[in-house]
């Protein structure tokens, strides 16, 4: 990839999306295993949960942290968060690491050094899935997320993550007529087979009323590894193992989740899905995402999502946290070595202001293109 | 793509307001519909009648809709994102003392700003210096003060609220000294007469100075200086401070009232007030004796010309003590209308702009920031203003009207009044047919027969009845005992109702708790939602009310409805976790709003003529303290489940 240019360097950025319960043991943990800071941002995961009445969706609160680390520590990192959230992650949390490059962290030595010393427990075996995407559904009409979580909690292998941000775009070219839009937007985010990926998009887009003007948009991002929650279903069980674990039994067998693969005749794709995009995501100072928006978009770019996070400090300043803001963005990758340029450019005079930078890239996107024939079905 | 702006035709840009428009003013249709229909209903099944001037409250009820519109929009796009802006702003660059004395200076700014305030010292003077001589003395010889110490309260509270997000303290720590603090005092003042009348004006001081501005901005500002200062663990900082600034101005009016109190006479007579011997205890209610005398001399040019049979100089009106009297009611004619918008119109721009200015100022100048979208921010300032004219304009056209149309019929399904409508003359009525009985008591009483149909009844005779020069008894009938035993229930099963859907309907409408709302629902990620937090919150105020009526209706003593529930919720509070408590007591602050506060006085006049007085102040105590234990319940079942979801076997079965 071009972006990857002079200073650059490749890393793993882990998210951890934990139930909010066991967000303090686990921020404890990153702290021991030597991580020096997390990003944190609140969200609320979405299961079905078994009633009288049927099955109705359920709501818990869940605190996402996201931190980089060195690719080769991935594994003991996911060692140590699986023995945190207790023996089994169902219904506590999951953790998937995606590999990415940073552009602003360019020394080896700005990472943690994770290698912890020799284990003294046993070694476990973690439920591990490999070859995943994550999709991302950003959604501006508000209450959608509901919509879009039970067609996610369908067709994903794990359960999907919803959070809140504030989207720039259009909406900054109209002048004050924006009024009229309201910027807030409801993401939602589920891990789904690398191999679906394009399938579960299409659903998503269609069943969830997607293409249409000003409804949203959807990409995804590989997932190298990932332990998923997989308790779908929350309630009393009548088997020993519920389907959900029995799926995750044979992922193990099988190593991976190829062969859960739904969708195994493409379906004649009506959505036009747009492909070699790259994702940009960078963390700023809070309420100071618009000058490095702006910028962006001056190169090129259409639009961008920022969530409020809050940089959590664990290591030498710790208890020093402080707002952030984190910033994400699609462009075609062809303008995103410019995208960056400028952005980082824009972060020259105040350099504290940018944390870090990272690019990701994107298989498969949608998003509704002005001009284009309403789809008839 | 890119940068340039998009050219939107005239055509698109209105389909794009209009639709704008439809979303914005639904939604508050929705909240309002409730209780307009619920007080139209009551008023044609209960009462049969139909609203006075029905085309005016119509329209009013319309103002209400849009004025709640522009008002939330206001608040949305302009009043809290400023309020965020200086918060995150302000720890970052002024430090301790940065976010201690602009907390001050907000809160004081606040109190002067809200008009509330106004109208707590503007209905509470005209206060009688003999019947309760301490609100005279704390009105109108020392407003400063008194002003000083509910400025100095909130100032306080709103500088201590902030400071608990820079240092990182629980407000558990907060509500379990001061709200003990604050019952007790309460408790001992209400013991002692010369100073119980002032209690009223302290709780109502601190249901004022949380008003319908102040508490978004006070949200927005502390979630800024949460976010600044990142002390956001947990999500949902931010809270705490609108409990902090509705109970701290309460403690201080108490406190200042002990201390600058103690010579204060007990209540008396006007005659013994002026007579020379008690001359020296009266005149410490005065900065000067010529003020008394002043008084002295009104008071003889009074006398003077009642003696002349002139009443223009009327003696100033008893009012309840700072509960604010109903606002003044025009007769519906259009520049009528037009006079309430202007009047109202003032009001929105003293209660809005001088806080937009301060927090603008500190922004701009010594913060050196700006607005993210400035034109949105100044937009929505506008917005407030209007919406906030139209909201009260259409209150005291339209709703309040209303309230006062049933308000005024609540007398009539009470049996005592509708029975004595039921009467007979009996023509030459004779009082030698009376035979008299002995009570244990060695009273003697008279009774009478009375044969009417085919029953022969006892009838005890009643003296003021008889009219002896026209040889006439006026005999009261209770045909249908069944009826006579139903009706206490049903009439008071009624009112109760009323209050109940009232409070419940009212609430839904209110500013300040759809603003608190949907930043909970912001904050918490849509785990707690918006609707349930306003449902729940209503159901308070309405059971609250329903309290607070049975009070008035029963007779009993405010402390036995306000301590119990206060009481059970301070082991709640302790069990709870932080962001949900501080939630559900800011949720206290919120309910004691504009939409909220007429319709309960209405309500108020209209049981108070039931029973003989008006005591709206216990109901709006009552009115915030239900809602928060709702709350708080609600705060720890969902608590409760949160725990069992991760300790599930379900969830916990594989390894």
């Amino acid at each position: 990839m071009n972006a990857e240019s002079v200073g650059s360097l490749v890393v793993t950025e882990v998210t951890c999306c934990v139930h909010h319960q066991l967000y303090e043991p686990v921020l404890e943990l990153l702290r021991a295993i030597g991580v020096p800071a997390v990003i944190h941002e609140s969200g609320r995961t979405v299961r079905l949960r078994r009633r009288r009445r049927g099955e109705q969706t359920e709501d818990q609160p869940a605190e996402v942290l996201r931190f980089l680390v060195p690719p080769k520590a991935t594994d003991s990192v996911f060692e140590q968060l699986y023995r945190a959230m207790g023996s089994s992650v169902r219904g506590r949390g999951s953790f998937h690491a995606q590999q990415c490059t940073e552009h602003i962290l360019t020394h080896a030595d700005a990472l943690p050094d994770l290698s912890m010393g020799a284990e003294p427990d046993p070694p476990v075996t973690l439920p591990v899935s490999t070859k995943l995407a994550l999709i991302t559904c950003v959604l501006s009409t508000k209450g959608s997320a509901e919509r879009v979580a039970e067609l996610a909690l369908e067709m994903g292998t794990g359960v999907p993550l919803v959070t809140l941000g504030t989207g720039t775009g259009m909406r900054d070219r109209l002048g004050l007529l924006r009024i009229t839009v309201p910027p807030e937007k409801e993401l939602v985010q589920v891990v789904v087979p690398l191999a679906d990926t394009e399938v579960v998009v299409r659903q998503l887009v269609e069943e969830g009323r997607l293409d249409g003007p000003g409804k949203g948009f959807v990409f995804s991002t590989p997932v190298q590894e990932a332990v998923l929650d997989t308790l779908i279903r929350s309630g009393s069980q009548r088997h020993a193992a519920s389907m959900e674990q029995v799926v995750a039994a044979i992922d193990r067998l099988s190593q991976g989740t190829e062969w859960r693969r739904r969708f195994t005749i493409d379906r004649p794709g009506t959505t036009p899905l747009m492909k070699r995009l790259t994702h940009i995501s960078f963390i700023c100072a809070a309420e100071r995402s618009g000058m490095f928006v702006e910028a962006a978009r001056h190169a090129g770019a259409s639009g961008a999502t920022s969530a409020p996070v809050e940089r959590i400090s664990l290591g030498e300043n710790h208890g020093r946290d402080s707002a952030r803001e984190r910033c994400t963005l699609t462009v075609s990758s062809s303008l995103a070595p410019a995208v960056i340029e400028r952005i980082l450019d824009t972060s020259v005079p105040e350099p504290e202001w940018l944390d870090s930078l990272q690019t990701m890239p994107v298989p498969v996107a949608y998003s509704y293109r002005y001009g284009e024939a309403p789809m008839v079905r | 793509m890119g940068n340039k702006p998009i050219q939107v035709t005239g055509r698109s840009a209105l389909i794009m307001v209009l639709r704008y428009t439809r979303r914005v003013v639904g939604e508050q249709v929705r909240a309002v519909a409730f209780v307009v229909v619920y007080l139209l209903a009551f008023l044609f099944v209960i009462f049969g009648s139909v609203p006075t001037r029905g085309l005016v409250v119509a329209a009013g009820i319309a103002l209400v809709v849009f004025g709640l519109a522009f008002f939330l929009e206001g608040i949305r796009i302009g009043l809290m994102p400023l309020g965020e802006r200086v918060g995150i702003q302000l720890p970052r660059q002024g430090g301790v003392l940065g976010v201690l004395s602009f907390g001050i200076l907000l809160g004081v700014g606040a109190t002067f700003a809200e008009p509330a305030i106004a109208t707590l010292t503007s209905v509470a003077r005209g206060v009688i210096p003999w019947q309760s001589p301490i609100l005279f003395f704390m009105i109108e010889t020392n407003p400063h003060i008194l002003v000083l110490a509910i400025s100095g309260g909130v100032g306080l509270a709103v500088a201590l609220g902030l400071m608990r997000f820079y240092i990182g303290l629980s407000l558990k720590p907060f509500i379990l000294t001061i709200i003990p603090f604050l019952l007790l005092m309460t408790l001992f003042i209400s013991r002692d007469p010369r100073l119980a009348p002032v209690l009223g004006l302290a709780w109502d001081s601190g249901a004022v100075t949380t008003g319908t501005v102040t508490v978004p901005l006070v949200l927005a500002l502390g979630i800024g200086v949460a976010r600044g200062t990142g002390r956001t663990r947990g999500g949902s900082a931010g809270f705490g401070v609108v409990m902090l600034a509705s109970s701290i101005p309460v403690l201080v009016v108490i406190l200042v009232t002990l201390v600058i109190g103690r010579g204060v006479p007990a209540p008396m007579t006007e005659g013994e007030f002026f007579s020379p011997d008690r001359r020296g205890e009266v005149e410490r209610l005065f900065r000067d004796t010529s003020q008394f005398e002043a008084l002295r001399l009104e008071r003889e040019a009074r006398a003077i010309a009642a003696a002349n049979g002139d009443d223009a100089v009327t003696h100033p009106e008893v009012s309840g003590a700072g509960v604010p009297g109903p606002p003044s009611r025009g007769t519906g004619s259009l520049p009528e209308v037009l006079r309430t918008l202007v009047r109202e119109a003032r009001g929105a721009g003293w209660a809005v702009l001088p806080l937009a200015a301060l927090l603008g100022l500190v922004l701009l100048l010594l913060l050196r920031d700006r607005p993210r979208y400035f034109d949105e921010v100044a937009l929505g300032i506008v917005f407030a203003v209007i919406g906030m004219t139209l909201l009260s304009a259409g209150i005291s056209l339209g709703l309040s009207p209303l309230g006062d149309d049933i308000g005024r019929q609540i007398p009539t399904i009470f049996p005592e009044t509708s029975e004595s409508e039921q009467y007979v003359i009996i023509p030459s009525f004779n009082e030698e047919e009376l035979f008299s009985v002995i009570d244990p008591r060695g009273e003697r009483r008279f009774f009478f027969f009375l044969k009417d149909g085919a029953d022969l009844q006892l009838v005890e005779f009643d003296a003021s009845r008889y009219d002896r020069n026209a040889g006439t008894y006026q005999l009261h009938l209770d045909r249908s005992p069944e009826w006579h035993e139903m009706v206490p229930f049903l009439g008071v099963g009624l009112v109760l109702l009323f209050a109940f859907g009232l409070g419940f309907g009212s609430s839904l409408a209110e500013p300040g708790l759809s603003a608190l709302a949907l930043t909970v629902e912001e904050l918490t990620v849509g785990t707690v939602r918006r609707w349930t937090v306003v449902f729940i919150v209503a159901a308070g105020v309405g059971i609250g009310l329903v309290m607070g009526v049975s009070r008035i209706i029963l007779d009993i003593s405010l402390m036995y409805m306000l301590i119990p529930p206060y009481v059970f919720l301070l082991p709640i509070t302790l069990l709870g976790e932080e962001d949900m408590t501080s939630i559900a007591w800011d949720c206290g602050g919120v309910t004691t709003g504009p939409v909220t506060v007429p319709l309960v006085i209405s309500l108020g006049l209209g049981l108070g003529s039931v029973v003989g007085r008006t005591d709206s102040f216990g109901i709006l105590a009552l009115a915030s303290v239900y809602p928060i234990l709702a709350m708080q319940i609600y705060a720890l079942v969902l608590q409760l489940r949160e725990r069992r979801s991760i300790a599930s076997p379900a969830s916990g079965g594989e390894a």
